[in-house]
């Protein structure tokens, strides 16, 4: 854990360290962006709305030969609690495999372009499948993630986003035909690391792009998968969500 | 975007790639593979056979273990193994005697398949007569209790953690088929032969298996061999600068320039049942059918090593796997087909239409029981695949319906079957 802690503080410092050499910092504060990711907390009673897809590559120790980018469509809002408290949700969906998270995070300036915030979501999902003479399964099951957001405002209308969130398997159940395995261990089942970049695309809305890594010995969108590898595989997911 | 930001991700793509660490699992112990039994003659290999309670070791390896030997055949000589089977993680313990020892040692290696654990054992086996250990001499008087007992260690290190298993009862007598996936198991289970190999053959008994599956596909110049994959790809290969399907490749490309992830060739069907029939004791073969087109080449090679297993006076089944429709039509189009034995994944209704005597569904439909039970009443044998998940197949051995399990974990089929209680 010491060890993803300095890994943490040193992506972190980089973060920082090098954009501040191109830049001269700025003394004026800048007005709130749309923004999901960047930990800035909406005005207290305000919504934040953002629609887009999320794409993740499946491990080869999964699929061997076959690399296989599954997109899910993504959910995101936000509501502003106070000047720093707001709740988040976040929805993704297969169609055949769900996840609906609801969290709270706790949001603060650092400096002028500098923002941090650390939250705590809890996720259930859900998977499904029913093919004739293939699959008679399904399964779900509750995760929690821990989170803890940098965010650098790199210039007026460009922000950077570094979050990092530990990934705890609370509950797992799946069913083939009549037979189902239970596992409730409360589990480290891994780590993610999040880069996001927010900023104006066209007509005053704003999108975040960006990419998630998550190493995690399990992943809900791969469940029918079974696998039975005890180690953190690597998951790569790229992120594109329009603001609304 | 202005340079510091390209600067930047080439940094985070450094750190992610620094990060990436190796994944292996190399065998701490040479084996001798010295032919014959040594001290471990018939009736103590017969006694030691059966189910254990751990006592020391049991926080790393669970409370039951199933001891079960097998042997390696080379022209006259027999190399005798101990494969230990046990409840955590897919452990597996493949263990030789040690020929120089006068007492019952045994020496080898334990692996666990869910991760890259592995570490060198030495064993010794022992009676417990009036409370108190002795050396087991070859035969037990009632009330003595034997007692496999040494250390084990953690990769090359060597062995200081102490291991005791007390024999409990006999293993479960029920005929079953434990069949190993690929011919022994998968590459990324990071066992110590790649898949579909002929040196994976040797192993697949000592992981627990009475039975293989194996992949055909055909050469360029009409070669049946054994690959699973559709491509040449780093998953399966060292690098060769070959790739592609594998059918855009003579057999003499692929035999000079290719080689197995663990450096074997890829293997030939007729060397791969030759080793079956030379070398082990499996008594069934699954050759699955990764090919489109004729086949003829593969019924004629299945009949010519049934044949020769007769003649050795073994009952091994060699069996064609019939996965697609396509693979369905092949068979259709046969002459001669009626002693061709198959076994049909498809349903049962295909599987009923084709006179298969072996219908085999995927594990992910569940038990199916009234369909299972329908077929075996009407004769037909009822395998399921290809079942990894350890609690799944400890649930489907507990159902007790099917006739076998395939698996790329067979040590985890192996312990819940041998471990069941009639």
């Amino acid at each position: 854990m010491r060890n993803i802690v300095t890994k943490i503080c040193r992506w972190v410092g980089l973060l920082v360290v090098v954009p501040s050499f191109a830049q001269t910092q700025a003394t004026e504060t800048w007005p709130i962006q749309p923004g999901i990711y960047f930990p800035e907390a909406p005005l207290p009673g305000k919504w934040r709305k953002a629609v887009g897809v999320v794409f993740t590559t499946t491990p080869p120790e999964l699929t061997e030969e076959i690399r296989v980018s599954v997109p899910a469509i993504d959910f995101n809002v936000q509501r502003g609690l106070t000047k720093h408290l707001f709740l988040t949700s976040r929805f993704q969906t297969q169609f055949v495999q769900s996840n609906l998270g609801l969290g709270v995070r706790w949001a603060t300036p650092l400096t002028n372009r500098l923002f941090l915030s650390a939250g705590y979501d809890v996720t259930g999902w859900l998977g499904a499948l029913q093919i004739k003479d293939v699959f008679a399964s399904q399964a779900y099951g509750v995760e929690t993630f821990p989170n803890v957001s940098v965010g650098y405002k790199l210039t007026k209308d460009l922000r950077l986003t570094v979050k990092s969130e530990a990934i705890i398997d609370l509950y797992y159940r799946s069913q083939v035909g009549s037979l189902a395995v239970v596992y409730n261990r409360r589990t480290i089942n891994g780590v993610a690391f999040t880069f996001i970049l927010e900023q104006p695309f066209y007509h005053q809305r704003h999108v975040s792009v960006g990419i998630r890594a998550a190493y995690s010995n399990f992943n809900w969108q791969l469940w029918s998968l079974f696998d039975t590898f005890d180690r953190n595989l690597f998951y790569p997911q790229l992120i594109f969500d329009f603001i609304l | 975007m202005k340079r510091s930001h390209y600067l930047l991700i080439g940094l985070l793509f450094l750190l992610f790639d620094g990060c990436r660490k190796t994944y292996e699992a190399v065998v701490p112990y040479a084996f001798t593979n010295t032919p014959g039994s040594g001290q471990f003659v018939p009736p103590i290999r017969q006694a030691l056979e059966g189910v254990y309670t751990i006592s020391n070791g049991a926080s790393q390896f669970g409370d039951q273990a199933v001891l079960k030997w097998t042997y390696l055949l080379n022209g006259s000589d027999t190399t005798h193994y101990l494969s230990i089977f046990m409840g955590t993680d897919a452990t597996y313990f493949n263990l030789e005697g040690s020929p120089e020892a006068d007492s019952l040692v045994l020496k080898g290696y334990w692996r666990k398949l869910v991760n890259e654990s592995i570490g060198e054992a030495r064993l010794i086996v022992r009676e417990k007569h009036n409370g108190k250990l002795q050396l087991f001499k070859g035969s037990l008087i009632p009330g003595d209790t034997l007692v496999v007992d040494g250390l084990y260690g953690d990769k090359s290190a060597t062995p200081t953690n102490p291991l005791t298993l007390t024999y409990n009862r006999p293993l479960n007598p029920k005929p079953f088929s434990i069949m190993a996936h690929r011919s022994g198991g998968r590459t990324s289970d990071l066992l110590p032969a790649s898949e579909n190999s002929v040196e994976i053959i040797k192993l697949a008994s000592r992981l627990g298996a009475t039975g293989i599956e194996v992949d055909v596909r055909f050469t360029k110049d009409g070669v049946p061999v054994l690959y699973h994959d559709n491509t040449l790809n780093l998953r399966l290969i060292q690098k060769s600068g070959l790739a592609g399907p594998l059918e855009d490749y003579t057999y003499q490309q692929l035999s000079t320039l290719v080689r197995l992830i663990n450096g074997e060739k890829i293997p030939t069907l007729e060397e791969a049942l030759e080793t079956v029939v030379n070398n082990t004791s499996l008594d069934f073969v699954w050759l699955d059918t990764k090919y489109i087109g004729p086949m003829d080449k593969v019924q004629a090679i299945q009949q010519k090593y049934r044949q020769k297993a007769l003649a050795l006076g073994r009952n091994l089944r060699i069996i064609i796997g019939l996965p697609t429709t396509e693979a369905v039509d092949s068979y259709k189009a046969l002459a001669n087909k009626d002693n061709t034995p198959i076994l049909c994944e498809l349903d049962t209704s295909i599987t009923r239409s084709l006179n298969a005597r072996i219908w085999a569904p995927r594990w992910t439909l569940g038990p199916q029981t009234d369909e299972v039970l329908a077929m075996q009443a009407e004769g037909l044998t009822v395998f399921v695949w290809t079942l990894d998940e350890p609690e799944f197949i400890r649930e489907f051995i507990s159902q007790n319906h099917f006739n076998g399990i395939l698996s790329n974990y067979s040590p985890v089929v192996a312990y819940y079957h041998y471990i069941e209680q009639q």
